[in-house]
């Protein structure tokens, strides 16, 4: 079987030369290029046409993440690829971001996440951080073998709407059980949704140690996420 | 400003290309990647030797041994035994023993090393022999085994259909023979069937018609119609399966249909068929002795036929179980036999056919799965050249199973990567990869695993690596279940390689002229 399709397009041209629409459409296939410069091109370009930072990030990036997502989701992008693209959204998002703030648009969400304390394994947690990013999440990463005391102080500091904690080892898993009973002794719990994910958890156990969801991968991670967020701001009822 | 160009990495997506482009992306992912459609497989990493020299030699002896005390029958085919009497041997009735060396020194002198056998279509022309492997489906099942229908026996639908799958795999180098047994065809006519079905449903290189002399005839006719007269006369374009009637004892169906081929130059695997316990002793020593004898007394019989007739050292090697008399498959012991036979092989200077994807399960099991896994294994570190019964293999070569099909055409499929080796090149070596990304990080968004990660691992199609959640969600289906699906987009998006309408005209008059020659027999 062939594997390869090639159909050359030399044609080469100026982004700023696209109508609105053209432009939109052309991020969303940049977007699934992976091709960060010209994200942050066009995201600039839209913005110089007066478009809010909001409708850049919803029509033009997340749109086109959403299509990311779904071919990643069937398989036919692969997680290199996928991390191009969120990489490539980063880039749009740290112009947006500060926009945003200004103009008190809420954010698509925020997220602290890190490997629990006694744990040093991070690659999946890592794919988490990149993934959401890629759904435009802002994604505060406070990295491995943390305690309770380390979440506490990144909630604190960075207010966001997710807690995400991950662990690889079955003797680190129940620490989060731990951060979990901490934040009800505290009061905070349900400041936050806190999500669970890493090899050794299945749904049980993130119900059993009073998580709001399990993710069982990245891709499902940045698929719950924002709907859990969406719902939370709606004053649904948050799990999964 | 940014003059947008070319994406870096996919020359396929340019300006608003995306949804077709993703669309062909799509399709080329849902398959296996890493498997190139080749004509052989080139190995590249040493073969697996289990007897050293001291051991050899000590077969071989006791293999002159045999030839020359016990000797080999050539049983109702009086033309073999005048031609033994000519060479020296010792012809007593049917029984023919030979001088010490004899058979060896005519496969010596005259046997090639390797041989070419032409495809209809030229890029399918494989070569059988030398560092090579070239990957055929199962040989023989009456009966045909699905998920859906469970077992029964096997129609010429059947045939075709895998045919067509065996065309479609891009593990598998050549179509075949008898991938199953068309039983709803007459005995006497259905041969004709199954080649013309090898030459229009596929262009892969394939096997002649053994089961009478005049089949092999009409075998030859046919694919003279195919190649043209002249070709036939120059070039090797069948390999056809001559088995031993083990123990020591050649018949005269496959005698003469092994003398009509060689006469024409054309292929024979000479298949020593041992099941050890019944029809070999049960050590491996004294199996490898008997296969050798075997192989060796019919391919110098096929040399004095024709000096230099290519031939292949085959070897069908199992057990019998001693509690109850059935095969066994995927074992220890034949393991060794099949390291060993390879050897003896190679010491010999002719190709080796044994292996295949071999199991006694009557289902796509797990028993099916790690038997088969262990015999194609064996087989391809063995260094077998020829290995028939790579895919579909079920009951010990009773049924044809369409899931196991799959199954065993994704390890043909592995099989080839793994014989290629380790390249070493400098893009290998990936030292770019490891400055780039250093301690800790993570090697996914790496610019060298960007540029390398398509082809970088095998992909099963049949193997699920999801999550459970992801796999319960999927429905939660077994290997066997995820190949019952694979098989039937396979024959829904079958395409016929083109054959000139003239050709097929001609294949399928010269079909009913024979049919309408003679009565159907079931014999």
């Amino acid at each position: 079987m062939d594997t390869k399709e090639i159909v050359p397009d030399e044609e080469e041209f100026i982004l700023a030369d696209l109508n609105n629409d053209d432009l939109v459409e052309q991020m969303h296939e940049d977007l699934y290029d992976g091709l960060r410069e010209e994200i942050v091109e066009g995201t600039s370009i839209l913005l110089e046409r007066n478009w809010s930072a909001d409708r850049v990030l919803n029509e033009a990036l997340v749109e086109g993440m959403r299509i990311v997502g779904v071919d990643f989701r069937d398989g036919i992008l692969f997680v290199p690829e996928v991390l191009l693209a969120a990489n490539a959204m980063k880039g749009g998002m740290a112009i947006l971001r500060p926009l945003l703030a200004e103009t008190g648009v809420k954010p698509i969400g925020k997220m602290v996440i890190g490997t629990v304390k006694g744990d040093i394994h991070d690659i999946g947690k890592n794919l988490v951080g990149m993934m959401l990013e890629g759904s435009g999440f802002e994604v505060f990463d406070i990295g491995i073998n943390n305690s309770v005391e380390d979440y506490f102080e990144a909630l604190e500091k960075h207010r966001p709407d997710i807690l995400g904690m991950s662990a690889l080892l079955t003797t680190t898993m129940p620490y989060m059980k731990v951060v979990i009973d901490e934040m009800v002794k505290q009061g905070i719990r349900d400041d936050y949704i806190v999500l669970v994910g890493g090899a050794p958890l299945n749904e049980e156990f993130g119900r059993a140690v009073g998580a709001d969801a399990y993710c069982r991968d990245a891709a499902q991670a940045a698929d719950v996420a924002p709907e859990m967020v969406r719902s939370r701001r709606r004053g649904g009822v948050v799990s999964a | 400003m940014i003059t947008h160009t070319q994406p870096r990495r996919d020359p396929g997506r340019g300006r608003r290309a995306g949804r077709p482009a993703r669309a062909g992306r799509a399709r080329a992912r849902q398959r296996s990647t890493a498997v190139d459609r080749e004509t052989w497989i080139e190995r590249r990493i040493p073969h697996v030797e289990v007897l050293d020299a001291e051991a050899l030699e000590l077969i071989e002896h006791n293999a002159d041994l045999v030839l020359r005390e016990i000797g080999i029958e050539f049983r109702d085919f009086p033309s073999a035994l005048e031609l033994w009497k000519e060479a020296g041997a010792d012809v007593d009735g049917e029984r023919v023993r030979f001088p010490l060396g004899l058979c060896r020194s005519l496969v010596e002198a005259n046997a090639p090393r390797e041989y070419q056998q032409h495809a209809r279509n030229p890029q399918r022309t494989t070569i059988v022999g030398g560092e090579r492997t070239v990957l055929a489906p199962a040989y023989g099942p009456p009966f045909v085994h699905d998920l859906d229908q469970g077992r029964r026996y096997a129609t010429l639908e059947d045939f075709r259909n895998f045919v067509k799958l065996t065309f479609m795999a891009p593990g598998l180098h050549h179509s075949g023979g008898t991938i199953c047994e068309p039983v709803d065809v007459p005995v006497n006519k259905r041969h004709l069937d199954m080649i013309y079905s090898h030459i229009k449903y596929s262009d892969k290189p394939f096997m002649g018609s053994v089961t009478h002399p005049d089949r092999a005839e009409d075998t030859l006719a046919m694919v003279k119609l195919l190649f043209g007269e002249d070709f036939i006369a120059k070039k090797t374009v069948l390999t056809s399966l001559i088995n031993a009637n083990s123990p020591l004892t050649f018949d005269a169906t496959m005698l003469g249909a092994a003398t009509i081929y060689a006469k024409n130059n054309q292929a024979t695997i000479i298949s020593p068929f041992l099941l050890a316990g019944a029809m070999s002793p049960v050590t491996v020593a004294g199996t490898l002795t008997q296969i050798l004898a075997e192989a060796l007394a019919g391919m110098a019989y096929i040399q004095l036929v024709r000096p230099g007739a290519p031939v292949v050292f085959g070897s069908f090697a199992a057990a019998v179980s001693m509690q109850s008399g059935a095969p066994t498959f995927g074992t220890p012991e034949t393991s060794l036999v099949i390291y060993g036979a390879g050897q003896l092989a190679r010491r010999l200077g002719v190709p080796y056919r044994s292996g295949g994807g071999l199991c006694a399960a009557k289902i796509p099991d797990a028993q099916a799965a790690y038997e088969a896994a262990n015999t194609l294994q064996t087989a391809a570190l063995a260094g077998v050249n020829f290995m028939l019964h790579a895919t579909g293999w079920l009951e010990g070569g009773l049924a044809m199973g369409y899931e196991k099909f799959v199954m065993d055409a994704d390890q043909a499929n592995m099989i080839a990567v793994l014989l290629k080796g380790v390249d070493m090149s400098e893009n290998a070596q990936a030292l770019d990869a490891l400055r780039e990304v250093g301690p800790g990080s993570h090697f996914l968004g790496a610019a060298h695993t960007l540029a390398n990660f398509e082809t970088a691992f095998y992909r099963s199609p049949v193997a699920d690596n999801n999550s459970f959640e992801q796999w319960r969600e999927d429905g939660s289906l077994d290997a066997a279940r995820r190949a019952n699906g694979i098989w039937k987009q396979m024959l829904r998006e079958y395409e016929a390689p083109r054959l000139d309408p003239t050709i097929d005209e001609a294949l399928v008059d010269f079909m009913r002229r024979r049919k309408s020659e003679f009565e159907d027999r079931d014999y």
